[in-house]
């Protein structure tokens, strides 16, 4: 009994912790800009990360290696260093995103300027890496995004004409008002939105703090293939939402507020307070995630101590990494740049970064020496290099796109 | 000097016998994770230490780590910035990278197990200094995470 509980906690937190603020934002402003017809990004993004998270987990539990400790020994110093640094700029900017995120949640509970909150929840945020046990971190906040299903709510209660949707979704056109290069640089957007690549160093990098061994791989897999798909849904959920009621008013998502705009049409207050935990939760816990990933990832590859299973005088220059970089992103943010713009660039960057991530996984998963019996199989290695291909088409045209369309204009 | 250093493009340096075990050292050994005798991270294995014997054979002698090693495997300026800033914050006048003897090695799998605990690694500088300068001087830095 005790058992079925765990697993199915880890299934609940992947659902609820499957959303970060680039999640959200790009849903949302996808749905009141082309309706349903660009689900079908979300679909191939949620396979993609089951894929590599997959992989990257039961690396973790096979080796007791997360990563970027990987990422070093394959490509060696020089392109790991490389890597190391594009990798960090992008986590670093999800990071900023997110701290941003729950400061904008906050100024919608509290009507006080985001600006001022700022500080405080970087403090908050570096409190919680400081002090918090790993498991409290992660189920709390995973559960706690559980919330975001009020958006599920209000698709249904607005009793949408559900053939019809499908029926968009599934034979998806570039509606007429958009161009078509606006239309594939939100589906590359989109795509960096479900695959970021942090989701991968703090999946690996927490099966090692929580100590997975073969035994959990059962445990691990069950996360990644239900939990992550049901996450999807919530993104699904958002979208549709945002398609139904923003896109007939013409309205686009530019705050995090007309985000929350069809819950507060469709279920009313108590809806939209649901919401707005929801956006806290999937933000904050999304902000320790990226904080740790870039602590967890410079620590690795220079292989100091890191993680949070020891005490922080253990894993000082880790440490000194989380606080560092909490001090930059608060700064960063503190020079009035629009968090909602820098959430758009972060998973546009992320999608030009994935192929840094990705490659190097799909590479030890099929190394025997490390994996045993238990390297990858056909499947996995075919939809590894399937995806392997959509991930390189995707950072190869992300900046492109970006320049022709003036950042999706 | 026998001693030669084994950067991943040196030739001649592909297999290498390290404690009685052939193995591919470029490949098994270098860039792996260091782990100490209480299964602590201390670092990583930056270079090697080869040693060529009699018959022609090349011998890992000691595994070479910190800063002090790795500079010289980073590219251009980046590698000489490293190299001249440990060599200014080191102790010793002309100091050679940290080598650990290869005798201390206990095990090897997907990491390198030591027979040392990582205080006397001598990696263990750059993490004293952050713990006693920054971290130590933070509000509950002792204090277990369970």
């Amino acid at each position: 009994m005790k058992r079925v509980l765990s697993v199915a906690l880890g299934v609940l937190t992947a659902i609820g912790g499957f959303v970060d603020v680039g999640d959200l934002v790009t849903n949302a402003l996808v749905g009141a800009r082309f309706g349903v017809s660009l689900l079908w990004v979300v679909v191939v993004g949620v396979l993609g990360i089951v894929v590599f998270a997959e992989m990257s987990g039961r690396v973790a539990a096979m080796t007791g290696r997360a990563t970027f400790d990987l990422v070093r020994e394959r490509l060696g110093p020089r392109a790991g260093l490389l890597n190391l640094a594009g990798s960090m700029a992008v986590t670093g900017l999800t990071f900023v995103a997110e701290i941003g995120g729950v400061a904008l949640a906050l100024e919608l509970v509290s009507s006080v300027n985001y600006l001022l909150l700022v500080p405080f929840t970087g403090l908050a945020v570096w409190l919680v890496l400081w002090r918090v046990r790993f498991s409290i971190l992660e189920n709390v906040f995973g559960l706690l995004g559980l919330a975001l299903l009020v958006f599920a709510v209000a698709v249904w209660r607005l009793g949408p004409d559900w053939s019809s949707l499908v029926d968009q979704a599934t034979h998806p056109s570039v509606p007429g008002s958009e161009g078509v290069p606006t239309y594939w640089y939100y589906a590359v957007a989109l795509f960096g939105a479900a695959m970021t690549p942090y989701e991968v160093f703090f999946f690996s990098s927490g099966g090692v703090e929580e100590h997975w061994t073969r035994k959990d791989l059962g445990t691990s897999r069950l996360n990644v293939l239900v939990g992550f798909p049901l996450g999807g849904v919530l993104s699904f959920a958002i979208a549709i939402s945002t398609a139904l009621v923003l896109l007939p008013a013409g309205i686009e998502v530019d705050t995090l507020g007309q985000v929350g705009l069809p819950v507060s049409e469709a279920v009313g207050r108590v809806g939209i307070a649901i919401a707005l935990l929801g956006f806290f939760a999937a933000t904050f816990g999304a902000a320790c995630e990226t904080g740790l990933s870039v602590g967890y990832s410079v620590s690795q590859y220079f292989g100091w101590q890191w993680g949070k299973y020891v005490r922080p005088r253990e894993a000082a220059l880790f440490h000194t990494v989380l606080l560092l970089s909490t001090i930059a992103g608060v700064a960063v943010l503190l020079t009035t740049v629009d968090p909602i713009k820098v959430t758009e660039y972060s998973v546009v960057f992320s999608a030009v970064a994935l192929p840094l991530t990705y490659f190097p996984i799909l590479v030890v998963a099929n190394d025997p020496d490390y994996m045993g019996e238990k390297v990858n199989g056909r499947l996995a290695n075919g939809l590894g290099q399937v995806y392997l291909v959509l991930v390189t088409l995707a950072a190869v045209a992300a900046i492109p796109l970006m320049l022709l369309t003036k950042a999706g204009q | 000097m026998s001693g030669g250093s084994a950067g991943r493009d040196a030739p001649g340096t592909a297999a290498a016998t390290a404690g009685g075990r052939r193995l591919d050292a470029a490949l098994r050994l270098l860039d792996r994770q260091l782990v100490d005798r209480d299964g602590r991270l201390c670092g990583k294995v930056d270079d090697l230490e080869l040693e060529r014997r009699d018959d022609g054979s090349l011998v890992v002698t000691a595994i070479l780590t910190g800063p002090g090693a790795l500079g010289p495997r980073l590219p251009g300026v980046l590698g000489r910035v490293t190299v001249a800033v440990w060599r200014r914050l080191h102790g010793d006048a002309e100091p050679g990278a940290s080598r650990i003897p290869f005798e201390r090695v206990a095990e090897i799998d997907s990491a390198v197990h030591l027979t040392m605990s990582r205080v006397e690694a001598p990696t263990h500088g750059l993490e004293r200094w952050a713990r006693e300068n920054v971290v130590e001087k933070l509000p509950g830095a002792g204090d277990a995470p369970d």
